[in-house]
């Protein structure tokens, strides 16, 4: 399966040179928005919930806009960029976030998410450890969880969560084996693989 | 499976398709006044969305749950039999609905809208519901109240003619009734409308007390003085004038814009029709739900309950995520940005695969 996130778009134009071209033709921005903006919506579904998602991209995508002067055309790829955007915009809903998390402790999967029925099938294993990962996921520190999402979920590599978050790469790393090591004791409390049946 | 792995699967969980709205995010980026006027326009967007969740609630529930119900025979004390007998025969073929959410603020209405009274006549919102021919599939089509479109001639309420004019479309509604309404839609459209139905405002609240209230998720406290409205985060049941609260809640949830409450009011959606599935199997509520429904639901031409009961006899299997709801392409009216027009071609290519049943 081809994640969404990995899937690069068939159009060769460099992000970068569109934002530069975007400075005299605003409209050049648009094919950036056409370009990530649904993987951007996917990835602040999975953290806030589709209720804020469709506000939060639109907003990351003004604030991108207004920043495109200051944009480092020695990057290509925008996404880090757009991906660092969205990062602070999401801890302006820690609560929500928290109150997701914590929703998960207590519902079964299709009250939170309608999920597509083969979703459902490749979300059995996790289901079953979805508690223990809640759990985990709302007691790390914001910033490790930044990293850990935007690695888990938002699949972006080393360097491009060191670019997101204006870090430097070891830190990732370091922030990345902490909060996975938590993750991992949380996980061990529960055996999900003995509790699909 | 290490937990990465199990990580990533519980992102794939939560995630959502992005919905065909998104792309008002792009407007908004390409034009910066659109911000300030969905701002403005709030006002009117409000009243449009809370009514849209009666208008589901209304749609669901008489159209499909009654129905069933009283074609199963179940807690009604009546027999199944009669209806066959009564020669009502279930329309085949794809369906096309008009719904109405009236925003009277008349009578029983009047206490949700008391900053409301000088508002010149009366609000509504207008979904066009689209049924497939083999009643798998739904489309909600939501058309702003303000769009301005042209309305044929049409009968007042006096039994005056009315000469065809360029207008807001829920003018139709408010000079010429459901008839009007109808005639309106089917000539814009070119979509052949099988039955044009109004809601009002309080009926929704009383169809979801009938109903036991309606269980949602709320991703984060409420409490909100304006509204009156309380509620802590988490799985909770909301009774009828709370569901209407939510439905309608501005600042307290998001960031007060249209987009996150009509969210939110979907999550309301959704609710509803899931508790109104359950409906058929519970004698108790049921009187008090067909009574509710028979109070607030007008129909054109008229239905009595065996037609009814027909009409949504091939529904009975549909589930609530076949249906999918959309919002008719717009752009701002040229003459008048606070008002908005259809934009096309995509709009009459919108109405022409619903006309044809076609996906």
């Amino acid at each position: 399966m081809v994640h969404p996130l990995t899937a690069l778009p068939a159009n060769p134009v460099r992000d970068a040179d569109l934002i530069g071209e975007s400075r005299t033709d605003p409209e050049a921005f648009a094919v950036l928005f056409d370009r990530y903006s649904r993987m951007l919506y996917r990835y602040v579904s999975q953290r806030l919930g589709p209720e804020v998602a469709e506000d939060l991209v639109g907003e990351t995508f003004l604030i991108a806009f207004a920043r495109r002067d200051r944009y480092d055309a020695a990057y290509p790829d925008a996404r880090p960029w757009l991906f660092g955007i969205v990062t602070k915009l999401v801890s302006r809903h820690r609560r929500t976030e928290a109150a997701r998390y914590r929703a998960l402790l207590r519902t079964p999967a299709d009250d939170v998410v309608d999920s597509p029925a083969d979703r459902v099938a490749a979300g059995v294993t996790a289901r079953s450890a979805r508690p223990a990962l809640a759990r985990a996921l709302a007691a790390l520190p914001a910033r490790d969880r930044d990293v850990l999402l935007l690695f888990a979920w938002g699949d972006l590599s080393y360097e491009e969560v060191a670019r997101a978050l204006d870090i430097p790469i070891g830190t990732v790393r370091s922030r990345l084996n902490r909060a996975r090591k938590k993750v991992r004791a949380a996980l061990g409390n529960t055996d999900p693989m003995h509790e699909e049946a | 499976m290490d937990d990465l792995n199990l990580l990533r699967d519980l992102g794939r969980e939560l995630e959502h398709e992005p919905p065909a709205s998104l792309a008002h995010q792009r407007r908004r980026l390409l034009d910066p006044s659109a911000r300030s006027r969905s701002a403005r326009a709030g006002g009117s967007r409000r009243t449009r969305t809370w009514a849209m969740v009666a208008l589901a609630a209304g749609l669901t529930a008489a159209v499909v749950t009654v129905p069933t119900v009283l074609l199963s025979g179940s807690g009604t004390g009546r027999p199944a039999g009669s209806l066959t007998e009564a020669g009502v025969e279930a329309p085949t073929g794809p369906l096309n609905l008009l719904l109405i959410g009236s925003d009277t603020r008349e009578g029983a209405n009047a206490k949700y809208g008391p900053r409301m009274a000088d508002y010149p006549g009366r609000s509504d919102t207008l979904v066009l519901v689209h049924l497939a021919a083999d009643r798998k599939s739904a489309e909600a089509v939501s058309i702003p109240r303000d769009s301005m479109v042209r309305i044929p001639e049409c009968r007042t309420g006096d039994g005056k003619k009315a000469p065809a004019h360029v207008g807001m479309i829920n003018s139709a509604y408010a000079d010429g009734g459901l008839a009007c309404a109808r005639k309106t839609m089917e000539t814009l459209t070119g979509v052949t409308v099988d039955y044009a139905m109004a809601i009002d405002f309080s009926g929704f609240k009383d169809m979801i007390d009938a109903l036991g209230g309606v269980e949602i998720t709320v991703p984060k406290a409420v409490d909100d003085p304006k509204a009156k409205l309380r509620m802590p985060a988490g799985r909770q049941v909301l009774n009828g004038e709370q569901a209407l609260g939510y439905a309608r809640l501005r600042y307290a949830l998001g960031d007060g814009s249209d987009l996150s409450r009509i969210k939110r009011q979907q999550v309301l959606m959704r609710g509803i029709i899931k508790k109104a599935a359950g409906l058929p199997t519970d004698p108790v509520r049921l009187p008090a739900f067909l009574k509710a429904v028979q109070a607030s639901v007008k129909t054109e031409p008229g239905l009595n309950v065996e037609e009814m009961v027909a009409l949504a006899r091939g529904l009975a299997g549909m589930k609530p995520s076949d249906t999918r709801f959309v919002t008719i392409p717009w752009t701002p009216y040229s003459e008048d940005p606070n008002r908005v027009s259809w934009k096309q071609p995509e709009a009459d290519q919108l109405f022409k695969r619903i006309a044809s049943d076609s996906r």
